[in-house]
């Protein structure tokens, strides 16, 4: 038990330190990473508390790995769906930038063009 | 007054087309604005353009027809013009008939005319697989907006002032053609269809080949179904 322990506290601990480090180099953005530090959390507590698994099991009903395995399931596709809704947030800006900034460019280029007129008159 | 009519040309690697389609815009006279919108082509569109005296809004990046058209739409609105038509750059729409769909548009007072392949006999060569897959897209808009439009997949277009400022703020950007009859029918967009001679393609290809149709058919009537339940 204590072996198994040690090993869980140490993914809390490795996985920590990497979301901290993707914070620190702007690799990730804080409001991503609280999800992933709590996240870690949640394993430190499991290694330090491991009878919470059987407690967890009484309060859900869930004896089984396969249980378990769907909770993780649901976990993760709450999860993609939320980056899905972030992609299409993304691409939505993105597409406006895109468009302004074709805007801007003519816009520039008519400008130097008069004054360019300007100068020759 | 004068109106002065915006005519959008979306353009993605039209550089055979697309300087006559520009002279054929000029050609129409005063208060017609050749605008094209290159949508980040890899050839010499943007270049013909400019030369042909066109005013060109150059895309950074690749937007597909619906964001490019609605990028014209913005230039549109911001610099007050009365009315927007949208032609393909290819070629294929009839140029000289864009007089004739404004007069319609002002004439009539709607809010979109759209310019027709099927309801006259015209010389369009047209495959058997696509007439129906476009009469299917119109029975879906006939059963579900009651909007009666035969030709629901024409880029032919001319929308009003009223309906540009709208497009320009929310306008569909997958299947434009149909969806944005979805998104006309929310608004209470007055809409007509006229008969227009359109040609077959002078060069390249069109974006849907008959072996993608199918499956064209089944995305596009799916997009708008979803349509149906956007908040606009």
């Amino acid at each position: 038990m204590l072996r198994m322990q040690i090993f869980v506290g140490l993914i809390s601990l490795a996985f920590f330190i990497l979301t901290f480090e993707f914070i620190r180099k702007k690799i990730l953005r804080e409001e991503y990473a609280i999800l992933w530090l709590l996240t870690s959390l949640f394993i430190a507590i499991l290694s330090l508390w491991p009878q919470m698994v059987p407690l967890i099991s009484k309060i859900t009903g869930f004896y089984y790995i396969t249980a378990l395995l769907l909770v993780v399931t649901i976990f993760l596709i709450a999860l993609l769906m939320h980056f899905s809704i972030v992609i299409s947030k993304i691409k939505d800006v993105n597409k406006e930038l895109i468009q302004r900034h074709g805007l801007l460019e003519l816009r520039i280029r008519q400008m130097e063009q008069k004054t360019a007129l300007l100068k020759e008159n | 007054m004068k109106k002065r009519v915006a005519v959008i040309v979306p353009a993605y690697n039209e550089e055979n087309t697309i300087g006559s389609v520009v002279r054929r815009i000029q050609a129409l006279g005063e208060g017609y604005d050749a605008i094209v919108v290159n949508d980040d082509s890899s050839d010499l569109t943007f270049s013909i353009a400019h030369q042909e005296g066109a005013t060109v809004i150059d895309l950074p990046c690749n937007l597909g027809i619906g964001g490019a058209v609605q990028t014209g739409f913005l230039y549109a609105l911001r610099n007050g013009y009365d009315a927007c038509v949208q032609v393909d750059g290819d070629g294929q729409h009839p140029t000289e008939k864009i007089p004739y769909l404004l007069k319609t548009l002002f004439e009539e007072d709607l809010d979109i005319v759209i310019g027709s392949r099927f309801i006259e006999k015209t010389g369009y060569d047209i495959s058997f697989m696509r007439r129906i897959g476009i009469g299917i897209i119109s029975l879906f808009l006939k059963i579900f907006t009651g909007i009666s439009v035969k030709d629901s997949t024409s880029g032919f277009r001319a929308i009003n002032a009223r309906a540009a400022r709208l497009f320009a703020n929310n306008y569909p950007q997958d299947y434009p053609e149909p969806e944005s009859l979805i998104f006309a029918h929310k608004y209470g967009f007055k809409i007509k269809e006229v008969p227009t001679e359109m040609t077959n393609r002078l060069h390249g290809i069109s974006s849907i080949t008959p072996v993608k149709s199918g499956y064209y058919m089944i995305k596009v009537l799916l997009a708008m179904f979803i349509d149906l339940f956007k908040k606009v």
